[in-house]
């Protein structure tokens, strides 16, 4: 079944015209994704790679019944774009671009959360259920079908963390990037509930980094978790990034620390790993 | 993009609902001397440089007449604080504060809400306040569809005692921030402290002003600033590269196409007792050109062993970054080890030009390999 990408998926690729679109579109294809259409308004009637181009969502929707989107609008017209996908009854929206206003970034959450869509992003490297298809940008032989849940918050080290679980044999049944944007579609908690429910993730391995409350938040859904799960923070020994000043300070307060974060996880019963290598070893003793 | 302390009351200003000290940004010592002339009684002499702490590195300092404000100028201008040149002081009336608050506007990522807060203590000490007196603390949190309600602040600062003239100001002043901090996109928009003069003003006595780099495409008022918001050197040249860049005191150059991956290489690195010279990561949209450029940026800094370049080619081409760092290493580079990993889309063309290129590959995503390979390439040529 997988979790947010299914072989229920007909997804359609919004900015499929744009130079990355186009060779994304290419390779989701060969990756055998269920892409039905795109969308770049004005140039309906063309065909990229394949699938035929429209000129808004809606048709989409109307003509193929489609139920997601991946998203390579330019950061200015982002917003608008997932507003239209949304409205045309998108539930699975896919914002891959990157360096989106945060102010339209809040926007985009909160209608998807009042229209209880599913968002991932912005910059984000999309989701990718192996072996059924890919909503974004990572590469495909990065992934093998498995049963393992991956939630990263950085697209490079879902297909590193990946690559590690593959070599000791375990493969993934979704990999989900939710962004790295400071504010993101989805938190980790939602996407610890769909693997908690997803009958063919047997456990679920979190990606995280320094910064932010996120890993601290999600420690509050795990304790109710009857699945094993893992995570990994980057930044153990890392300067800690661009701080948001004062007044980020004041309403984090310690948070977003290596060790705060750890500390969160391991209360709520997570097994940690502190290098990422170490991630199928302690699958191994808890499976 | 941070504002300067002066910009950021020049934004205040505009907003025509609150003062600021009276003051002028001066780059000399004479200019210094005759900006204490003119507002004619004590001054305070404050660097204005993109960081805060400036007070604690000795960065504010309070003058009596123009004779010592030439003195302490001279000596303020040129020094280095927190990392940053002094090229520019902000000469200010000395104020007479009877009280001191804290007033902001700021995002809370976890939750996607704006968030306004307001305290009636305030300086430098407002975090410290805040965490143990939690209570002192109004917040109010709005997601982007939900207005701001001017009498919601009212209604919190009467019950804390507040009245007359100065409830009505308090209030005003949080609604017109608010109202500014949406329209202008900014990350954070703060008073402190926001200050009760003795003579009944209300007084901005700092300002801290943070716009969203992403919107400045429609917010083009704050682009005159960019170029005097002088930050660090190495980091405003990465700027015009495209990368973004945190300087560290380490030896080894790290490249990443993205921050989780440098962040993870910088750990397995210090577990092997090798250092970072810096944090560059590339982002998505790697050229040939970006990465030729961004290792010309880290030799910029002289004292730079070997290079490690750890990336992941999904939405970045391999192919472009491999041209980059083969004419890096034929042009510029070509005494300098340079340890590269590159897997995903096109890799093995990639590879076939990294080969040509004469740098150390790793063929595998394994980061701690990477690493080793890097230790062996040091350990082979005596360092």
């Amino acid at each position: 079944m997988a979790i947010l990408l299914t072989r229920e998926t007909k997804a359609i690729v919004q900015g499929i015209t744009g130079r990355v679109g186009s060779i994304q579109t290419r390779w989701m294809v060969e990756y055998g994704t269920n892409i039905v259409a795109g969308v770049t308004p004005g140039r309906k009637g063309e065909v990229v790679y394949g699938v035929p181009v429209f000129d808004d969502v809606k048709e989409t929707v109307e003509l193929f019944g489609a139920n997601a989107s991946v998203i390579f609008a330019p950061p200015f017209a982002a917003k608008d774009a997932v507003f239209e996908a949304i409205d045309a009854g998108i539930k699975l929206v896919v914002v891959v671009p990157e360096h989106i206003p945060v102010a339209d970034t809040m926007e985009m959450r909160e209608m998807a959360k009042n229209r209880g869509a599913y968002m991932l992003g912005p910059t984000t490297p999309g989701v990718i259920t192996p072996g059924v298809g890919k909503l974004g940008i990572m590469p495909g032989n990065m992934f093998k079908p498995g049963r393992i849940g991956v939630i990263s918050r950085s697209g490079t080290l879902s297909y590193e963390v990946s690559g590690y679980l593959n070599e000791a044999g375990f493969g993934e049944s979704t990999v989900v990037g939710i962004g790295a944007d400071p504010v993101t579609g989805m938190d980790m908690s939602e996407i610890l509930e769909l693997f908690e429910k997803d009958e063919d993730t047997e456990a679920v391995v979190i990606v995280g980094e320094i910064g932010g409350t996120r890993e601290e938040e999600a420690s509050e859904f795990i304790r109710k978790m009857s699945k094993p799960v893992i995570a990994y923070i980057a930044g153990r020994l890392a300067p800690p990034g661009k701080r948001m000043g004062h007044a980020g300070a004041i309403i984090q307060g310690e948070s977003g620390s290596f060790r705060s974060k750890i500390e969160k996880l391991e209360g709520a019963g997570v097994k940690i790993a502190f290098k990422l290598y170490e991630v199928p070893h302690i699958l191994k003793k808890l499976l | 993009m941070k504002l300067l302390e002066y910009q950021g009351k020049e934004f205040l200003s505009s907003l025509g609902i609150i003062d600021v000290p009276k003051g002028m940004v001066v780059q000399s010592p004479e200019e210094a001397q005759n900006a204490v002339k003119e507002i004619g009684k004590k001054a305070v002499l404050k660097v204005q440089i993109p960081t805060g702490g400036r007070g604690k590195a000795g960065g504010i300092r309070l003058v009596s007449d123009p004779e010592e404000a030439k003195k302490v100028a001279s000596e303020l201008l040129g020094r280095d604080i927190r990392g940053f040149k002094v090229n520019r002081l902000l000469v200010e009336e000395a104020l007479e504060i009877e009280r001191e608050m804290y007033i902001g506007v700021t995002i809370d990522p976890q939750k996607g809400k704006r968030v306004f807060m307001f305290c009636d203590s305030g300086g430098m000490d407002i975090e410290e306040i805040v965490r143990l007196y939690p209570q002192k603390l109004l917040r109010i949190d709005k997601y982007p569809s939900e207005p701001f309600r001017e009498y919601e602040v009212r209604s919190y600062l009467r019950e804390r005692g507040f009245s007359g003239e100065l409830l009505v100001k308090l209030s005003k002043l949080a609604y017109t921030m608010f109202e500014a901090f949406v329209k202008s996109d900014l990350l954070i928009l703060e008073i402190n402290p926001l200050c009760l003069l003795r003579d009944g003003r209300l007084v901005a006595a700092d300002a801290k002003v943070e716009v969203d780099d992403n919107a400045l495409f429609r917010q083009k008022r704050f682009l005159e600033f960019e170029t005097s918001s002088f930050e660090d050197e190495m980091e405003r040249e990465a700027k015009e590269v495209g990368v973004s860049y945190v300087g560290l005191d380490g030896d080894i150059g790290l490249i990443s196409s993205g921050a989780g991956l440098g962040m993870c290489t910088v750990d397995l690195m210090a577990d092997e007792g090798l250092r970072p010279a810096n944090f560059l990561e590339t982002g998505g949209g790697i050229t040939a050109k970006l990465l030729r450029d961004s290792i010309r940026l880290l030799l910029k800094r002289g004292n730079i062993k070997a290079i490690l370049i750890n990336l992941y080619g999904g939405v970045n081409s391999l192919i472009e970054a491999a041209n980059g760092i083969k004419e890096a290493k034929e042009s510029f580079a070509k005494d300098i080890p340079i340890v590269v990993k590159a897997i995903g889309n096109q890799e093995k063309e990639a590879w076939e030009i990294l080969r040509s290129a004469g740098v150390h590959l790793v063929y595998t995503f394994h980061t701690e390999r990477l690493v080793d390979l890097l230790k062996e390439v040091l350990t082979k040529r005596g360092e």
